[in-house]
């Protein structure tokens, strides 16, 4: 405890407890910083300038999702990119988001740097990204899209049917609404895909 | 803008069964008409995909006709062993539909 016998001897005129009370403030103090410039952090690669920071993104996927109905619709409600390919809790956010880090190596090595590159890849990245939301349910589409809230009524007899048998079934929503907002890759979709749980 | 409609009415004014065909016109009326919901370009869906359709009809003389057919006549279909009417092309324009066609039979 040699650093406390120091801090004691610098500071002679203060009590144990106003010591001991002003380290966990500091410690507090630096936490609450970290944790705000953290969650800040975070929150900024959710951004839709984040993400159209890379060309890769901006000039294909993201010029894609322009005009669709998660960019642009009648009561101005959008979908940006985070809403639907990152998590929304906390947890598998960050598991996401650690993920990602390759993602950005793939960046600095330009391995989707060119149209052609992009689309060498789009296929192998489709069934990556069918996959989590196979796996998890389509959970970031059912973040606003909620069986017990659609109105049947609304819908067109073949869709009630189809949402129908989805719902009994646990059909992720991915098995049929896919290549919605980005152009369909070449190849087997994710009906097609073997998930190993 | 102005070539690309030149290059559309070129697309459109093609004769029945040309193999040459405006896609980006195809797919848009594809996705207004709403066939995407069901069928796809090359994955599995409710419906056969584009390709499938491509290859059952492929060598066959009258693929032309018996698809232009099938996708305006409201058709009966089977989907998970129920009949259902199958959705018409939303165009009436005859150039329209044997564009999407072709679109369909060369995937």
């Amino acid at each position: 405890m040699g650093w406390w016998a120091n801090l004691r001897q610098r500071c002679q005129t203060c009590s144990r407890v106003m010591l001991g009370a002003g380290l966990m403030l500091g410690t507090l103090a630096i936490a609450f910083v970290f944790m705000t410039a953290g969650a800040y952090g975070l929150a900024w690669t959710n951004t839709e300038q984040f993400c159209i920071g890379c060309h890769e993104m901006r000039d294909n996927v993201y010029a894609e999702f322009k005009g669709t109905i998660h960019d642009k619709n009648r009561s101005g409600v959008r979908a940006i990119c985070s809403s639907c390919h990152v998590p929304h809790e906390p947890v598998a956010l960050i598991i996401r988001k650690m993920q990602a880090s390759w993602e950005v190596w793939g960046h600095v090595t330009g391995k989707i740097d060119t149209k052609e590159k992009f689309e060498k890849h789009r296929y192998e990245m489709a069934v990556k990204e069918w996959t989590r939301m196979k796996k998890n349910g389509s959970q970031e589409c059912r973040n606003c899209h909620h069986f017990e809230a659609m109105e049947p009524e609304k819908q067109t007899e073949k869709a009630r049917a189809r949402h129908a048998k989805a719902q009994a079934g646990g059909t992720p929503c991915i098995d049929c609404h896919f290549g919605i907002a980005h152009k369909e890759p070449d190849g087997p979709g994710p009906q097609e895909l073997k998930i190993a749980n | 803008m102005k070539g690309f409609t030149i290059l559309l009415a070129a697309a459109l004014a093609l004769p029945a069964g040309a193999q040459a065909q405006d896609s980006a016109a195809a797919e848009a009326l594809l996705k207004k008409s709403g066939c995407m919901k069901c069928h796809s370009v090359s994955a599995k869906k409710e419906g056969p995909s584009f390709k499938e359709t491509a290859a059952k009809y492929k060598g066959k003389p009258d693929a032309v006709a018996a698809l232009s057919k099938h996708l305006t006549s409201n058709p009966k279909i089977k989907v998970d062993g129920k009949e259902e009417l199958h959705d018409a092309l939303k165009t009436k324009n005859e150039a329209e539909i044997k564009n999407v066609v072709a679109y369909i039979l060369s995937r």
